[in-house]
């Protein structure tokens, strides 16, 4: 056996270009394949990043985009209040969106996005300096604010700023608060900001009445989010006199969004990779029946000199066995530099969530479709080397 | 006339028929020789003769429609593939018209390839092979690939090829029809050397020339042999 390894090798050597050309196909889907499901484990653990961040006591509030009159339904600030102030179990409400402005401290200046915030917290952020707002501020609308840490990178904050004032457009806030970078994962993009301040200053200085993009309510009592959630539903709906639709998003329903986002992606990914794996077989098929057609001589010669028909078919086999297996081993490998390196650069960063390879997985897929691609389209060229008649084959031009 | 003592190949009415579609040609018609051990012997006759079939029959690639072939004692009409496999591999050295060497394979490597079908290991392959190689005078090119080689050297590799598992019966199919006139004079030279040495052989040639150097000719036509003679030159023995 060690043999007809040895004696395999010296053949796939003596030809290292058609050797190596045979490979590629399967070295690019194994690649492609060990590469995609590393990427997406780490979405799903960015996922899980996404739900670190968002607060399970709240819920947020929009427009259902599929009403004919989208405007009928649109929120104000006022009606948020009133909301949170009649329907049981909500504690504080905020408007969503936000308004990019220039913002200054001192020197420095940056682009950044102002949303507004409550005396209870939706963002939960551990505080770096400072505290949060309180109940005062909110009431009165202080011109105050707080820095998230994407805010005090960029207005390149060094040391203590409690008591600053930064300048966004033509307004001052001063700054209570400092808060450091999240520690569990990713924000969605709607509630994302830089600087927040008081929803009530949001109002006055930015929203002025007009509608906003939907509301963010806290709950007490997390337990009963669902029928919170639901009587908040109705409590719009009723608003707006029955003729204006509504859509509530909490942890879980975006959740379950994003994980059906992903598990499409996935799915769309894998049927991908199994389409560029058995383009790779057929690849492989392909140029073992070139192989066998090309060296039928040499078959021949292997036969007349006193090969039997089950050496030319191990030799062909063990061939096909050996190709696919280093086809599939540097597939293997650069896979899984691939998938480790985009998740490293691209999702670890975003989501700050280091999600574990799954070295295992990836090797057995590896071993798998080396086996399946060597039984299925390394076996038939062998088959067909053994069965060649040598009288044949040695006159074959 | 003087038969050796051991044939190492009888053939008793052997016929071939092929079946091409609805017509079947019969390439045989009762051919019947022996040829000892130690013999030099060349079958001559014009294409479509039946010397090719002959030659295929002779080195076991083909099983006769009739009639009995014995090799070096074995039956082989009988045989079944794998058993065929196995007396070309222990008991027939092939050489041929393209000599047939694997390409980019080193000639010690494609000297060594009929042992390796043996089951020899490795070292004691190669040290046959390098062996062979220095019996036919190539002891400085055992690491060159065929290509670069000239023509008369490939088939002395091949020669060697044929000569590694020590067989009964060398079989030489148009040895020199890929060689200019000198290297074909090499190339028979290391023929009869080897016969001298004790070698049987048996050439398929349709040169007179090339024939001439066997020490007796069998003539073939239209699947029956028409003439066996000893050569003038050549002793009997």
């Amino acid at each position: 056996m060690l043999q007809y390894l040895l004696e395999a090798l010296g053949v796939l050597w003596a030809n290292k270009t058609r050797s190596f050309l045979t490979t590629l196909g399967l070295i690019i889907g194994v690649m492609a394949v060990i590469a995609i499901q590393i990427l997406g484990s780490g979405m799903a653990g960015a996922v899980t990043g996404v739900l670190g961040a968002i607060n399970d006591k709240s819920f947020s509030i929009f427009p259902n985009a599929r009403q004919a009159d989208f405007t009928r339904a649109a929120i104000s600030v006022a009606e948020i209040d009133r909301a949170t102030r009649t329907v049981p179990n909500l504690v504080a409400g905020i408007p969503l969106g936000s308004t990019t402005l220039e913002v200054r401290l001192g020197t420095a200046h940056a682009k950044l996005r102002l949303a507004a915030e409550s005396d209870r917290r939706f963002i939960t952020s551990p505080i770096r300096y400072g505290i949060g707002f309180t109940r005062e501020q909110i009431a009165a609308g202080a011109h105050v604010c707080i820095l998230l840490d994407t805010a005090a990178a960029k207005l390149q904050v060094d040391g203590d700023p409690v008591g600053r004032s930064i300048r966004a457009g033509d307004r001052r806030y001063t700054i209570v608060g400092v808060l450091a970078k999240s520690t569990s994962g990713i924000v969605p993009n709607v509630i994302q900001s830089d600087v927040l301040i008081p929803y009530t200053s949001y109002e006055r200085d930015y929203a002025r009445g007009r509608p906003v993009l939907g509301a963010r309510f806290l709950v007490g009592d997390a337990g009963r989010l669902i029928d919170t959630e639901n009587a908040t539903l109705a409590y719009f709906t009723a608003l707006k006199h029955g003729r204006a639709l509504y859509q509530t998003i909490d942890r879980k329903t975006f959740a379950s969004a994003v994980d059906g986002i992903f598990a499409g992606l996935t799915l769309i990914v894998a049927l991908i990779g199994a389409v560029s794996l058995v383009v790779a077989g057929i690849g492989i098929l392909n140029i073992m029946l070139v192989s066998v057609a090309e060296r039928t001589r040499e078959i021949g010669l292997r036969k007349a000199i006193g090969a039997t028909r089950f050496q030319v078919l191990a030799q062909f086999f063990i061939e096909a066995l050996l190709l696919s297996s280093i086809g599939c081993a540097m597939g293997l490998v650069l896979g899984l530099a691939i998938g480790a390196g985009v998740n490293e650069i691209a999702l670890v960063q975003i989501s700050g969530v280091v999600a574990p390879i799954p070295w295992l997985r990836s090797v057995l897929i590896a071993t798998s479709f080396a086996t399946i691609v060597t039984l299925v389209f390394g076996t038939y060229p062998a088959y067909r080397a053994a069965q060649l008649d040598p009288i044949e084959a040695l006159r074959y031009e | 006339m003087n038969e050796a003592p051991r044939p190492v190949i009888v053939l008793r009415e052997v016929t071939k028929t092929y079946a091409l579609g609805e017509i079947s040609v019969q390439a045989l018609r009762g051919v019947s020789f022996r040829i000892a051990a130690g013999e030099y012997v060349a079958i001559m006759g014009p294409s479509g003769s039946g010397k090719s079939t002959l030659m295929n029959t002779l080195g076991c690639l083909d099983r006769p429609s009739t009639g009995s072939y014995e090799l070096d004692g074995v039956d082989v009409g009988t045989l079944g593939d794998n058993a065929l496999a196995a007396i070309r591999l222990k008991k027939l050295g092939f050489v041929f018209q393209g000599f047939n060497l694997l390409a980019r394979t080193s000639a010690l490597k494609n000297v060594a390839l009929p042992l390796f079908y043996a089951g020899m290991p490795s070292r004691a392959r190669n040290a046959a092979a390098a062996d062979r190689l220095r019996e036919v005078g190539l002891a400085d090119r055992l690491d060159h690939k065929p290509n670069e080689l000239s023509g008369g050297q490939q088939q002395r590799v091949a020669i060697a090829r044929a000569l590694v598992n020590d067989p009964a019966v060398v079989l030489a199919d148009e040895p020199t029809g890929n060689l200019d006139s000198q290297t074909s004079e090499e190339i028979m030279a290391l023929f009869e050397q080897l016969n001298a040495a004790g070698r049987t052989i048996i050439m398929v040639t349709h040169d007179e020339e090339v024939a001439a150097h066997a020490k007796r000719v069998i003539r073939v036509r239209d699947g029956l042999i028409v003439a066996d003679e000893r050569t003038a030159a050549a002793p009997i023995g």
